[in-house]
């Protein structure tokens, strides 16, 4: 762009520019350098690129495809934190290469999809082995974040080692919950997100958000494909409770009634409830502990085991459903409930938590990859039950191809026999394996049976 | 002399010929000219909330009463019969501003054709299409034999007339016997004619053809193409010149005999011989849909049936055929009727009587009510509603939203077309009347500031403020 008038010469202008920004520079040299020196350093030392090797069940065949994402160390014996989509029980291979370059094995702890993380643990034997080195990075509390923060990215963008990218947080208190982004399986319904403008690509996955001090204040998880600079972290103290569960027990177990809230926004004045109480209940799932105990569809909860809920906007609904997933399964759960001018109190049992992707397999012989169908995946199609196996791949020329078996078919007898485990189908094929014979399935695709015919 | 005696008795030879009716295979421009008496095109309207869309079909003529039959596809069957509006009837090739008017007559459930009849004054001009049938039970046409049939060009062409000709391929049973021709012989819905001008079938539309599509970037894509306007496809007349004559009483074409086996399928040929049942063919019950005629015969979820009325089902190529011979063999009967089926269960053969009853309220049947200030179309929650949504007859009740007005209230408040509408402000409406009085009553408040929808999408259900002011 060319300057529209100058009263001064240019050259004057031009040194006082240099020297406004010479002034402001050195005002702020002794902060940055200070970031620079102690956290950021000692963060770069924590931060891996994480290379998987994972296995796929949707070709028909057990298949292995390869991935990078990032990751940071958070603990002196080497846990990794990292995405649940960059490492998942799928992962056959983990390898972890550290701020040296050096390159070491690392295996899954534990998984959650929900808030999509994961906790690797590094060969410390490995590392002890070879002489090599680490730090850990610190947590920063991310209640404390502000919007218009800065705050920096570090991860591996496409593979490139080690890039740091800034920008601020756009938002820290982001609800998004997607019922099949990670892997197929549900994530967001407990947590807020932090939202930044820090450019985050594929291969950041896993990777921190830190602050000036490199403390981290999030993990970096997603961002809108085609938009500009609109990316999602996992907030650190979301974090840091899920990686205390993971190391503990290598999962994170949470209760479910079956509710699903919507928020109230101005309905306030039509259920006649003061501002800022109650959770509004938009759907019940069918068969879950709500159903059972009567609740409906536009039914209000105004308090969950005493404790008053307020679920005006959507933002507020994550914490709410969290309080109900925290607790023990198996637990009591108190509600009061309004519906039209009468309250009641139902008391519900909780079930533990299932996702709606269930197990994947492949029967080689029968060019055939399965996914189980689960109790969610059943209510979500409105099937009878979860019995049967959903085909998620058929490897042309193959037994189950030639019959005409297809993706979402879903096989729910093999000869006559129920398929209401994995474990029942594996039997058979291997019968098939041991003395090939003509194989009847019976599969239902959008309700309609079909009856196919393996042939060896 | 000698040669003008000769030239004489030839003449007369083609004379005596013409009026056997049997008139010398090539003469084509005077058989098209007679034939084309026997087709039309139809123009008909059809009107949703919003918009009145235009159709033009081919017709033929069916009758001397002005009876005209349009194929299936012409009308979509979920339409309101009552939605269809101003009928009318171009002679090929006249003035398309000078029309005649038709009146709708309804769907024959059999042929799926939707029948109009004209009026009276353009009667004289038609041809029964009948008129050129063969006079006795023709044999199937042979393979290579020369076919030829009529198309019509756009209504901008005034409808013009246009021949073309192809050669028999391939005679299937689909379940009707079907020709097949190496190329276009027809517009879906018009007749065709052999060689001597026999009426021999009409052109069926719905087949297409596979091609592979190369461009810059796609190398041998595979895309079917599907000629709309003509097509390479007739039923025997054989087959479906008994369809003709089948005016539907009224314009709901009932009575429609119903069974109630949902989503059957075929059973391939690999199937029955695993089943031990040989070269039987069959049909797979999906399910047997509750208060059904099929449930209170003792028709079972996945029984295979494999007769009825101890005659076995035939085997056709591709197998899924034998599925729309069911559904044929069904709708020819009447409800009331009874039949026996034979069906395999588990390894059992069992025998089941089963009296049809009259198809429930059909979606096109189900009453309707558009609310425009709100912005969306109530209509009854009928049968088939049940059947999709999986709801039990007990618990059926509300009204489907069968439009949504983009950017209304009832739009901007997250309805969706066939959302299921189960409460309005949080009390349940059990029927159709007390859904829609509820529904105009808030419609004529004035002073409404919102009302508020329990909807159900896909098993799950959600509460929706509508704002209006």
């Amino acid at each position: 762009m060319k300057p529209v008038t100058v009263k001064e010469s240019p050259k004057s202008s031009i040194t006082r520019k240099i020297t406004l920004l010479a002034v402001a520079f050195c005002a702020f040299l002794p902060a940055a350098e200070a970031a620079v020196s102690r956290g950021f350093t000692r963060l770069m030392d924590a931060v891996v690129r994480i290379d998987v090797r994972e296995e796929s069940f949707d070709t028909g065949a057990r298949r292995f495809t390869a991935g990078i994402g990032s990751g940071v160390i958070v603990s002196a014996d080497g846990l990794i934190l990292t995405n649940a989509h960059v490492a998942s029980p799928r992962a056959v291979e983990l390898s972890v290469t550290l701020a040296s370059l050096e390159r070491v094995n690392a295996t899954l702890v534990g998984w959650d999809h929900w808030t999509d993380l994961a906790l690797l643990r590094i060969d410390l034997a490995e590392v002890k082995r070879r002489g090599l080195a680490f730090t850990h990075a610190e947590f920063a509390d991310s209640d404390d974040l502000f919007p218009g923060q800065t705050v920096y990215a570090v991860g591996t963008p496409h593979g490139l080692t080690r890039t740091v990218t800034r920008g601020i947080i756009s938002n820290n208190r982001r609800y998004f919950a997607d019922n099949r982004g990670v892997k197929g399986y549900e994530t967001g319904l407990f947590n807020t997100w932090l939202q930044t403008d820090a450019a985050i690509n594929p291969g950041n996955s896993g990777g921190p958000l830190v602050d000036e001090k490199g403390r981290v204040v999030g993990i970096n998880s997603r961002g809108y494909l085609g938009a500009d600079n609109l990316a999602f972290a996992i907030p650190s103290n979301i974090a840091k409770k899920v990686v205390a569960g993971l190391a503990a027990n290598g999962a994170i177990t949470r209760s479910y009634i079956g509710i699903v809230p919507g928020a109230l926004l101005d309905l306030e004045g039509f259920y006649s409830l003061k501002q800022n109480t109650g959770l509004l209940i938009n759907s019940v799932d069918p068969g879950s502990p709500a159903a059972r105990a009567g609740l409906r569809g536009g039914d209000i909860v105004l308090s969950i085991n005493g404790a008053p809920v307020d679920g005006r906007f959507p933002e507020q609904l994550p914490p709410i459903l969290n309080i109900i997933a925290s607790l023990p399964v198996g637990a009591k759960v108190k509600l009061v409930v309004k519906r039209g001018e009468q309250t009641t109190t139902p008391e519900l049992v909780t079930e533990k938590l299932e996702s709606r992707q269930g197990e994947e397999w492949a029967f080689e012989k029968w060019g055939l990859t399965v996914r189980k169908v689960s109790r969610a995946y059943a209510r979500e199609n409105q099937l009878d039950d979860d019995t049967g196996l959903l085909v998620i791949g058929v490897q042309p020329g193959f037994p189950a191809a030639v019959a005409g078996l297809d993706r979402g078919d879903i096989i729910t007898k093999i000869n006559q026999e129920r398929i209401a485990s994995l474990e029942v189908a594996k039997k058979l094929h291997e019968a098939f394996v041991a003395k090939p014979a003509p194989t009847l399935i019976e599969a239902e695709s959008d309700r309609r049976v079909s009856l196919y015919i393996l042939k060896p | 002399m000698i040669t003008a005696l000769r030239i004489h008795f030839f003449v007369l030879g083609i004379a005596l010929l013409a009026t056997a009716g049997a008139r010398a295979a090539d003469d084509v421009p005077s058989l098209f000219q007679e034939r084309v008496k026997s087709v039309v095109a139809v123009e008909f309207f059809t009107e949703s909330e919003l918009d009145r869309r235009p159709t033009v079909s081919a017709a033929l003529v069916a009758d001397a009463n002005g009876t005209l039959v349009l194929p299936a596809s012409a009308i979509n069957s979920y339409v309101p019969p009552a939605k269809l509006k101003d009928f009318r009837v171009y002679l090929p090739g006249r003035p398309a501003n000078d029309y005649a008017v038709g009146e709708y007559l309804g769907q024959d459930p059999v042929s799926g054709w939707h029948f109009v009849r004209v009026e009276e004054k353009l009667r004289a001009s038609l041809v029964p299409v009948t008129a050129f049938a063969a006079k006795t039970t023709s044999a199937e046409p042979a393979m290579g034999e020369e076919f030829w049939g009529i198309g019509l060009r756009g209504k901008d062409e005034d409808f013009k007339p246009y021949f073309m000709a192809s050669r028999i391929s391939l005679v299937q049973s689909l379940p009707e016997r079907t020709g097949i021709a190496l190329a276009e012989v027809a517009a879906p819905g018009l007749p065709v004619f052999d060689r001597s001008g026999v009426f021999a079938g009409v052109a069926v539309g719905g087949f297409g053809q596979t091609y592979l599509q190369y461009s810059r970037n796609d190398r041998g894509l595979p895309v079917m193409l599907m000629n709309t306007d003509e097509s390479s496809v007739f039923q025997l007349a054989a087959a479906i010149t008994p369809w003709l004559s089948r005016v539907p009483a009224n314009v709901s074409g009932r009575p429609i005999a119903w069974l109630g086996a949902y989503a059957l399928q075929p059973m391939d040929p690999e199937v029955a011989s695993f089943l031990k049942l040989g070269d039987q063919s069959g049909c797979v019950v999906s399910e047997v849909l509750e208060g059904s005629p099929a449930e209170s015969a003792g028709l079972k979820n996945r029984d295979i049936i494999l007769a009825i009325n101890g005659q076995a089902l035939p085997r056709f190529k591709p197998d899924r055929v034998v599925v729309t011979y069911f559904d044929r063999e069904l709708s020819a009967r009447k409800p009331g009727d009874t039949l026996s089926l034979t069906v395999l269960r588990g390894t059992e053969r069992v025998e089941i009587k089963v009296a049809l009853a009259e198809q429930p309220k059909l979606m096109r049947e189900a009453d309707r009510t558009y609310f425009e200030k709100l912005g969306f179309t109530a209509r009854e929650f009928v049968y088939g509603d049940g059947v999709v949504r999986r709801v039990k007859l007990a618990a059926r009740k509300g009204v489907v939203a069968h439009f949504v007005k983009p950017s209304s209230p009832a739009a901007t408040a997250g309805l969706r077309p066939d959302d299921w509408i189960i409460e309005v402000d949080g009390a349940e409406v059990k029927t159709y009347a007390e859904a829609v009085a509820k529904l105009a009553a808030i419609e004529a408040d004035a002073s409404r500031n919102d009302f508020v929808l329990l909807t159900s999408r896909g098993g799950e259900t959600a509460v929706l403020r509508v704002k209006l002011k």
